[in-house]
């Protein structure tokens, strides 16, 4: 039972404060979503310098264009930025300002939270780059003790990286917390979960994982301040702390961080690809609970990293168990998505390019994931760069393709002007050659040479020279695409084609919404009778207005 | 990286069974997709169909992803209880040796390897074990984790201080083998490397007795010299 709503609602006080005020302190589910977002593709453009600086580094054997103790900074920057205050907070962001929209809600059901979750986002981010003021973290992607504890690494670079990312996490704990209580209790008449749109249940299922996995990595970090800062033993081998315990920890929330990003993009190619197939999601429901799954299974396939820990050989099959039990909700995802191409009338617009970019990706990545999920084969390729270039498909695939996919999308609705076709559909080329050039020739070095991860340079003579030469073009490729897309975005915000509320013909209430919405979302929402509300809607516009059309007609004649 | 010991057969056999399991997915979705598009475009004047796809073989595709799923974990299952096997040593391998495999303790520490042999001769960098004879490294850490990988001979294995992890193997051919450490460990991570020299267990011996005299010798002079004064 939802609550009575108010028919009219009284707006539009007159604004006495300059617009990025307004912006900057209001809790409105769209200005704080819409902050994310810019946000967060900020971050992937520093993402992309620190990509860029250590590919230039690895363009040539032996190379000394940066010294070992700035790429690990690099390194370490560029795994907190990429995951931390990217790929996680674009899919946030962009959550929190469609659930709302897409269950005919108003607002959302704890507007502060979600505020103070986007804050402690910024304020993590700031943290992390503060630490140039004094030193950046040296400890790597996932900073390992007991190479991150203070014996190793004394400076201050590694509690900003944990102070920033305890924030960061915090933030998006907040954030799931407001999409959870919203998704329970605002939506519209006639909402029933079966009917939600997969993008929404998408949100629902990040929001709870994220509140599976977010306190355990807020608790591994506390830990490890308190090794660095109030002499702990929490992860000191040796001295009754065990560093494999951070392993678990930080890979609990690594692995469930990596499902949360596929899941966000996968939600949003769902919403996508019927729209521009003009056929509905097929297996709807079986996607929903393929989504589920993936959260469950994935997360709880942690061990699936350690695989060459020293750990009993019954874990390691479980993880692997586990890891492959993932083919067949990804599987029937994927089956999905292309049947419901299938049989459809394809519109070859930038958001379905980019979602075929995300479908084709994902799916490379993840296929070459079910050799690092074989145990014996793990033993080989673990930390070698066929992991950097499996995961990197996986995820560049979800957060980048899938991301331009969602932006392109609903970049209308959000901002009421479309973005360049012809500049999407380059951007889209670049993306996808770049991609190609910069993780393929890794596949090779890793799985045929075993090449190995996190290095600051690599040796000639080895058989990977012409690789990493390869893959480092490719980056500044897979980059000028990116940039691309920035650059269309920050174009079309002020000279797109202005945009409809009803841009491409979508299924979810989001479109019945103006373009940007008003700060209310819905004049009048009618009961929600479908799993396709919109198309309802449109019919029946379309009924009444072929109805009314007789008796109306004569009436408009002009009198003679 | 032609393997040369029993385990890492298996290992090679597993990635190959594991590539063309991948490359069968990948073609397959990325098949299906490009075959969509080319037939499937609005502009080519196509009308969408209004037939859902049937029950059925949403049915059939989840049982042939789940039967695909389970031949792999069994195929893995099977692969890696092989490569886990640990091979007895040849009668031409090390004597001492025939019947318990040959423990070495390898100690990583930042960015070098120790390795400790059983008549306390010890060497760094350089690992010298017997052709033929299984070698059982206990892998430790004195400081950070690092993962000791020599891909010719075993799967890679980490080293964690607090912890002892194990690799067994058994050379087949004398020779020399390079080696990574494999897990990010800091400043000279990319460096930090090993070797494996394998020789006869004739020269083996030699090698071992040389190497404890050696060692015996220098730290029997060390003492010398504080027992006579000349060094505190």
């Amino acid at each position: 039972m939802s609550p009575p709503r108010p028919e009219v609602v009284v707006e539009g006080f007159p604004r006495r404060r300059p617009r990025w005020m307004e912006i900057a302190s209001s809790a409105g589910h769209k200005d704080v979503g819409r902050t994310m977002v810019v946000a967060a593709l900020g971050f992937l453009f520093i993402a992309l310098v620190e990509l860029l600086l250590m590919r230039l580094q690895l363009a040539v054997p032996e190379n000394t264009m940066l010294t070992p103790v700035t790429f690990n900074r690099m390194l370490s920057l560029y795994g907190a930025t990429a995951i931390f205050l990217f790929a996680i907070p674009l899919a946030l962001g962009l959550f929190y300002y469609l659930a709302p929209l897409q269950i005919g809600a108003r607002g959302t059901a704890l507007p502060r939270l979600g505020q103070i979750g986007l804050w402690l986002y910024i304020a993590g981010a700031t943290v992390l780059y503060a630490g140039f003021l004094f030193t950046p973290s040296e400890a790597g992607v996932n900073p390992l003790p007991p190479l991150s504890e203070l014996a190793f690494l004394p400076n201050n670079g590694v509690d900003a990286w944990a102070a920033a990312n305890g924030l960061v996490t915090l933030g998006f704990l907040l954030v799931a917390i407001d999409l959870v209580a919203t998704l329970r209790t605002l939506r519209a008449p006639g909402m029933a979960w079966r009917r939600l749109p997969v993008f929404t249940w998408a949100a629902a299922i990040c929001s709870w994982l994220l509140i599976a996995i977010g306190p355990v990595m807020l608790a591994a970090i506390t830990m490890l301040l308190i090794d660095r800062n109030f002499d702990g033993v929490f992860f000191a081998g040796g001295s009754g702390g065990a560093p494999l315990l951070w392993e678990h920890l930080s890979w609990i929330f690594y692995s469930g961080a990596y499902m949360l990003i596929l899941i966000a993009a996968l939600g949003a190619v769902a919403e996508i690809v019927p729209t521009f197939s003009r056929r509905p999601l097929q297996g709807r429901s079986l996607v929903i609970g393929s989504l589920v799954a993936i959260a469950a299974i994935g997360t709880l396939a942690w061990m699936q990293n350690m695989l060459t820990a020293p750990i009993g050989i019954g874990w390691m099959y479980y993880a692997m168990f586990l890891s492959l039990a993932l083919i067949v909700p990804f599987g029937l995802i994927f089956f999905n998505l292309i049947s419901t191409m299938l049989g459809g009338a394809l519109q070859m617009r930038a958001p379905l390019l980019f979602a075929i970019g995300a479908i084709s990706a994902i799916s490379i990545g993840l296929a070459a994931e079910i050799e690092h999920s074989m145990v014996a084969v793990a033993w080989r390729l673990h930390n070698t760069t066929d992991a950097t270039a499996a995961t990197h498909f996986a995820l560049v695939g979800g957060s980048v393709f899938g991301g331009f996919a969602a932006l392109h999308y609903w970049f209308p609705k959000m901002t009421g002007r479309t973005m360049g076709e012809t500049m999407a559909r380059m951007s889209f080329w670049t993306i996808a050659l770049g991609t190609l050039l910069a993780f393929v020739p890794l596949f090779v070095a890793g799985g045929d040479h075993g090449e190995i991860v996190d290095a600051y340079k690599f040796f000639g003579g080895t058989g990977v020279s012409g690789l990493n030469l390869i893959a480092s073009i490719g980056a500044f490729v897979l980059a000028a695409g990116i940039l691309l897309t920035l650059a269309n975005a920050i174009l079309s915000r002020t000279n797109g084609a202005r945009a409809g509320h009803d841009q491409w013909g979508g299924d979810s209430l989001e479109w019945l919404a103006l373009s940007p919405p008003e700060p209310h979302n819905f004049d009048l929402l009618p009961d929600v009778r479908s799993d396709r509300p919109m198309r309802d809607i449109r019919e029946a516009i379309a009924h009444s207005s072929s109805r009314r059309a007789e008796p109306v007609a004569p009436e408009s004649q002009p009198v003679a | 990286m032609a393997p040369h010991s029993p385990g890492t057969d298996q290992i090679d056999t597993l990635l190959w069974i594991g590539f063309f399991a991948a490359a069968i997915l990948i073609v397959a979705v990325n098949g299906a997709l490009v075959y969509a598009l080319r037939r499937y475009r609005a502009s080519r004047g196509t009308e969408a169909s209004a037939a859902p796809t049937p029950r059925r073989t949403q049915i059939r595709v989840g049982a042939l992803l789940t039967a695909f799923a389970v031949a792999v974990f069994v195929v893995s299952l099977v692969y890696t209880d092989r490569a886990r096997e640990i091979p007895a040593s040849r009668a031409s391998g090390l004597a001492s040796a025939s019947s318990e495999p040959l423990r070495i303790e390898a100690t990583g520490q930042q960015w070098l390897w120790r390795y400790d042999y059983p008549n306390t001769a010890f060497s760094y960098y350089r690992l010298v074990v017997p052709v033929d004879t299984t070698v059982e490294l206990d892998l430790v850490s004195t400081d950070v984790i690092h993962t000791w990988d020599v891909p010719a001979l075993a799967g890679k294995r980490d080293a964690v201080p607090g912890k002892t992890n194990h690799v067994v193997f058994r050379a087949d051919e004398e020779g020399v083998y390079e080696g990574r450490s494999a897990t990010f460990s800091g400043q000279a991570y990319a460096a930090m490397g090993t070797e494996v020299e394998v020789i006869s267990p004739r020269e083996y011996e030699a090698f071992v007795q040389l190497q404890k005299a050696e060692i015996q010798a220098a730290q029997d002079r060390v003492v010398g010299l504080i027992e006579s004064g000349e060094e505190p």
